[in-house]
């Protein structure tokens, strides 16, 4: 089989966010920049795949040159072979862009079977490139899929169970198709040191923006950036929710103990009526 | 390009409206309609849902639009995207909305994608300028931002809104029903829904639910998890959990809460042992009131939530549910 993953670098949010000076973005200085979390889940269910049906692991990946450490990363996890859009230029590109350019990239590249994808990145975290690559592949796909209960390549279909609103639904796709993987569907491994030191050697092949063909896909370089944008950002606000802290203690130690276990509850219950006013 | 709004139903399983569609009716009349001179118009797909016309009236959509196919009868991705995707290349309508349900987030972005619009996801604020853009705000960088969204030259303008976000208001109208027949070839479908099933519970849907109860890696079984069930109970609650409770098996996944799973956004969210990671914050962080039950002093949650005890759930659960029993059968 032929497996592809689309596969983002995105900044870590478990540090501080702060604004820019601009007021319309996130202040990068500093930050980390980490394979996308959900795009791990991805790129451990691709493996999981070929290990099961054989075949190839390719990585598109779509970004400045930065985005290289972090395709290492998916090779060095037991990917064959990489494939990066590379342009410097593009930090306004927005989705629509980012999925058409990858969706007619993936196009060159030739026949494939299944598509993965993280559910969304975590710092834009619009949810919405993968479905979009899909439509413009022309392909179906199933989002958010919690568990990839079977593929079967002979048959060219697959199975996968989606967790709803109220409920769960299993359904079966033809392939080729693209998945939408949210956490929790496995558990992705850590790249071994036999394994970083092969993805030094895998294929990576470098797609500068010139050989795109942006206008056979119905853009311009312009539409690229922020002037051809279908939305952008105007204004971004890092909000300080104050909380009020009343925090509970024991006496002697933090933790309330006997007696105190009753008193405890009796003020959480009054505080919460009283002052919060929700009981 | 019309100057229509249109909010597509959400449906349940059960084929009811959800809620958050009468949302999303309520806040396009209020902040979009005077602005693009437009009416708010409800738009139903799927298999005898023309009934439901009515209802979507009752939150002031004067004009219905309903797809009847019975192909639509569950929902599935391809369906759905034909049917709004020759709606609105019909009528060209400015705005279209939905909620950010596990379907919204399916379909959305596919349907923008092929009548070539501009889409947001998941938002928590809608609005428009004076010259007719649609500008929005949401959350980002796992919920610890919020940018706001402005729509460029392209039509229409598309996003899917968060449960929970807007209120509910009557505005009783008769709606004009329009019937569309669109024509979906079987052979467009690649994707066959072989199981639906919806959870048994009679407890409130978490996105929807006023106030929350949830549990985390410490209530340490299932069994255990009784104790949150129990307290949700008798405050109506929804209950949810973390992904760490998920991940032991305490209890099923879509009670997970956070990035991942579920937005929720009620008046009281109670975490009971819950260490509070940036995770789990970024689906309730914006709870109005949030209580922790947590034997950790040094538990990160201890630093963004309102009221606490610090103490062991299995002594301090028993005494605070009784407690809020005795109170709320006396009111
Ligand atoms: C500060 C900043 C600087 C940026 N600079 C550049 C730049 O110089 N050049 C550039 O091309 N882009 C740049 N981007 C865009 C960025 O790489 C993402 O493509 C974009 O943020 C997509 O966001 P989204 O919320 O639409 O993705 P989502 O729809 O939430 O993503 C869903 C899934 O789509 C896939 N995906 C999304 N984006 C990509 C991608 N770029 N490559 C591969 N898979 C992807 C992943 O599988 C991901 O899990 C920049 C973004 C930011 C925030
Ligand atoms: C890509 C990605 C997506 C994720 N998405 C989500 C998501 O959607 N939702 C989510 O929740 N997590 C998510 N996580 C996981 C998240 O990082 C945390 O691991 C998780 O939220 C921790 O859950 P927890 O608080 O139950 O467990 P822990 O962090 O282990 O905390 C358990 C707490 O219970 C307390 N405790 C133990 N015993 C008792 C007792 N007897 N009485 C009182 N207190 C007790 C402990 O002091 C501790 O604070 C995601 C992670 C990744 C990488």
């Amino acid at each position: 089989m032929k497996i592809l993953v689309v596969v983002s670098q995105t900044q870590d949010t478990e540090a501080k966010i702060k604004v820019s000076s601009s007021g319309d973005s996130v202040d990068t200085g500093g930050m980390k920049w980490i394979m996308n979390p959900y795009d791990e889940f991805a790129v451990e269910e691709a493996i999981q795949t070929k290990e099961k049906h054989g075949g190839e692991v390719v990585i598109v990946s779509m970004g400045p040159a930065r985005v290289v450490e972090t395709i290492r990363q998916a090779l060095a996890m037991g990917a064959d072979s990489a494939i990066h859009i590379a342009d410097d230029s593009f930090a306004d590109i927005d989705s629509f862009a980012v999925g058409k350019v990858i969706a007619s990239e993936i196009k060159k590249s030739g026949e494939f079977d299944i598509i993965f994808t993280g559910m969304k990145i975590i710092d834009e975290e619009s949810g919405q490139v993968g479905v979009q690559i899909a439509e413009e592949l022309g392909i179906p796909h199933v989002s958010l899929v919690s568990k990839v209960v079977e593929i079967d390549p002979a048959a060219k279909k697959a199975v996968c169970q989606k967790e709803i609103d109220g409920g769960h639904m299993v359904v079966e796709v033809q392939l080729p198709c693209l998945i939408t993987c949210p956490d929790a569907m496995n558990e992705p491994r850590y790249a071994s040191l036999p394994g970083i030191m092969k993805a030094k050697k895998k294929p990576l092949k470098e797609v500068p923006v010139a050989d795109i063909g942006l206008e056979e896909i119905g853009l311009t370089a312009d539409s690229l950036g922020k002037a051809g944008a279908r939305v952008k950002t105007v204004e971004i606000k890092v909000p300080e929710i104050q909380r009020k802290l009343k925090i509970i203690k024991g006496q002697d130690e933090p933790m309330v103990k006997g007696a105190e276990v009753e008193s405890a509850a009796e003020e959480l219950v009054k505080l919460l009526r009283e002052e919060a006013k929700v009981i | 390009m019309s100057s229509e709004i249109w909010v597509v139903a959400d449906l349940k399983i059960d084929g009811s409206i959800r809620q958050v569609t009468f949302e999303a009716l309520s806040e396009a009349k209020a902040r979009l309609a005077a602005k693009f001179g437009g009416p708010v118009c409800g738009v139903l797909l799927g298999a005898n849902v023309s009934s439901l016309a009515g209802e979507l009236g009752k939150y002031g959509a004067e004009k219905v639009y309903v797809v009847e196919n019975e192909t639509l009868k569950d929902f599935n991705t391809e369906g759905y995207t034909i049917a709004l995707s020759e709606l609105i290349k019909k009528h060209q309508p400015a705005v279209v909305i939905t909620g950010n349900t596990v379907f919204g987030q399916d379909y959305f972005p596919g349907v923008a994608a092929r009548v070539g619009a501009g889409v947001t996801m998941d938002a928590i604020e809608v609005d428009a300028t004076d010259d007719k853009k649609l500008q929005i705000k949401r959350f980002s960088h796992s919920s610890k931002a919020i940018p706001t969204k402005l729509f460029l030259d392209h039509y229409p303008m598309m996003t899917t809104v968060r449960p929970n976000s807007f209120k509910a208001v009557e505005d009783p109208k008769t709606p004009e029903v329009i019937n569309e027949a669109v024509t979906i070839d079987p052979g467009d479908i690649k994707t066959k829904v072989i199981e639906i099933k919806a959870k048994e519970s009679d407890r409130p849907e978490l996105t929807e639910a006023d106030r929350v109860g949830s549990g985390g890696r410490g209530l340490g079984s299932e069994e255990n998890f009784k104790h949150v069930y129990e307290l949700a109970d008798i405050l109506g609650a929804a209950v949810g959990a973390t992904r760490a409770a998920v991940d032991a098996g305490y209890c099923p996944y879509d009670m997970q809460v956070g990035q991942t799973g579920k937005a929720v956004s009620p008046n009281l969210y109670i975490a009971i042992a819950i260490s509070g990671s940036v995770q789990h914050f970024a689906g309730m962080g914006s709870s109005k009131v949030i209580v922790a039950i947590n034997k950790d002093p040094e538990a990160p949650i201890f630093q963004k939530c309102d009221y606490g005890i610090v103490g062991d759930l299995f002594d301090v659960l028993p005494p605070f549910t009784a407690r809020v029993k005795s109170l709320l059968s006396q009111s």
